[in-house]
């Protein structure tokens, strides 16, 4: 655990105070909030084409999405699974050595494989409100890219409470889940399992 | 100094995200700029023979771009001229139909003069009305429930995309004549406003969906029965649904 590691240098001697380790959280929450507005002001400000960037192997832009975002949910599952392991909550299973790298990698696929969906989404389609379907996942979108820079800013840092890094991952792992049922899901159950 | 690979992780999101936004505004005008060079052709041929007459030559000409759909003519009607602008020919009048991309729906797109009428149907639960006039080739339509569709058009085709329920559909479709084209039923059953659409294609495969309750605000919608082309005729358990053609060249249904 990279949080309880105390460098044995005796000349930089740092003591932790819970109130210093708590407040390390303002700069990335800061940040992450930043990214949710920008998100969502420029979804509602930007007025929607309907229309984006294109990606070869797929019949349509929904279903483009549909998959990538489906895609996103089996990484970020894995995300879930290696993180228990890693904290050893799974007893049966010691962490490997390369859990670790198993946790950041399919970390970042799942989010790069959101990048394009996202991209579509505000573009194409900008920030809605008009059922509670568009209205859940448009607002689950922007927090969802907020919480998720809070959490990787928040891995920078030394010295956050235990709480921090499983909070917030649990929490981007839920917002994804959210967006999921909202949007592919939604998509698949309108118009079936199309490629 | 190094940077901690949680924010290389960012950093690489972030110029994803830009290299794609900047890619799909470039190809905003990209698509644009196509459809302006297929019509420039149209209207070269066009152009030649605008002089000695307008009907005829006019669609013999209109035919050329529409070689896409083996079946289909143009809907260019004999006794109006296309006009051209910017590289475009625009017909006054044209019924345009065909699926959108990915085979989640079809779509019928009808100009007729100043006004234009589209249909968006799957022939189940998503649909969409929509209403709009025409402007130098360019259509901006808007329906019920935030649907909105925005299109180029010119001798023979049109293409675009219909935004409905929040799934952009994406279409390059083809003029046609009737009994392909966009047909309409509106009914008082009940007390309901039951409003029917039914969507022929070039092959002559048809598309149905009908709202039983049209004047809500949010109008559900399912199935709607098979219309008879012949009689023009749709049987919705007891009722009999009589449907319109919403036709560029007569005017019907405007």
């Amino acid at each position: 655990m990279a949080a309880q590691f105390e460098p044995p240098a005796p000349t930089r001697l740092e003591p932790v105070q819970p109130a210093t380790s708590a407040g390390l959280l303002v700069v990335p929450a800061l940040v992450g909030c930043l990214v949710a507005l920008t998100l969502g002001i420029y979804g509602r400000l930007h007025s929607p084409t309907g229309v984006a960037v294109d990606i070869a192997g797929f019949s349509s832009p929904g279903t483009v999405k549909a998959w990538l975002a489906s895609a996103a949910v089996v990484f970020a599952l894995v995300q879930v699974g290696s993180s228990l392991v890693m904290y050893g909550k799974v007893p049966w299973i010691a962490a490997p050595s390369w859990i670790g790298g198993l946790h950041r990698w399919s970390g970042r696929i799942a989010f790069i494989l959101t990048v394009p969906v996202v991209v579509h989404c505000l573009y194409a389609l900008g920030f809605q409100t008009y059922n509670a379907r568009v209205l859940v996942h448009s607002i689950a979108g922007c927090l969802f890219f907020g919480t998720f820079t809070v959490k990787m800013l928040s891995l920078t840092r030394r010295g956050m409470p235990a709480w921090v890094l499983p909070v917030l991952g649990g929490a981007v792992f839920a917002l994804l889940v959210l967006l999921w049922f909202t949007s592919a899901f939604w998509f698949f159950s309108v118009f079936g399992f199309k490629r | 100094m190094r940077i901690p690979t949680p924010v290389i992780t960012l950093i690489a999101g972030v110029a994803l995200f830009a290299g794609l936004l900047a890619a799909s505004v470039h190809q905003v005008s990209d698509k644009k700029a196509a459809l302006a060079a297929a019509s420039a052709s149209a209207a070269a041929s066009t152009s030649a023979s605008t002089a000695a007459s307008t009907g005829a030559t006019a669609t013999a000409s209109a035919a050329q771009p529409s070689a896409a759909g083996a079946s289909a003519t143009t809907a260019l009607s004999p006794s109006a001229s296309p006009t051209a602008s910017r590289g475009f020919v625009v017909p006054p009048h044209a019924n345009y139909v065909g699926k959108v991309q990915g085979n989640l729906g079809s779509v019928a797109v009808v100009v007729h003069d100043t006004f234009a009428i589209a249909y968006f149907c799957n022939g189940s639960t998503q649909e969409a009305w929509l209403k709009g006039t025409p402007h130098d080739g360019k259509l901006s339509m808007t329906g019920k429930n935030h649907a909105t569709l925005t299109a180029n058009y010119a001798l023979g085709h049109a293409r675009g995309t219909v935004v409905v329920d929040g799934i952009a559909h994406v279409f390059s479709i083809i003029a046609v004549h009737r009994p392909s084209g966009l047909f309409e039923s509106i009914a008082i059953v009940r007390g309901a406003t039951v409003k029917a659409g039914w969507i022929v294609l070039a092959d002559g495969t048809q598309v149905g969906s009908l709202e039983p309750d049209s004047t809500s605000a949010d109008p559900a919608a399912q199935t709607a029965p098979k219309l008879d082309l012949s009689t023009l005729t749709a049987q919705d358990g007891s009722t009999t649904l009589h449907a319109t053609p919403i036709d560029a060249e007569t005017g019907s249904g405007f």
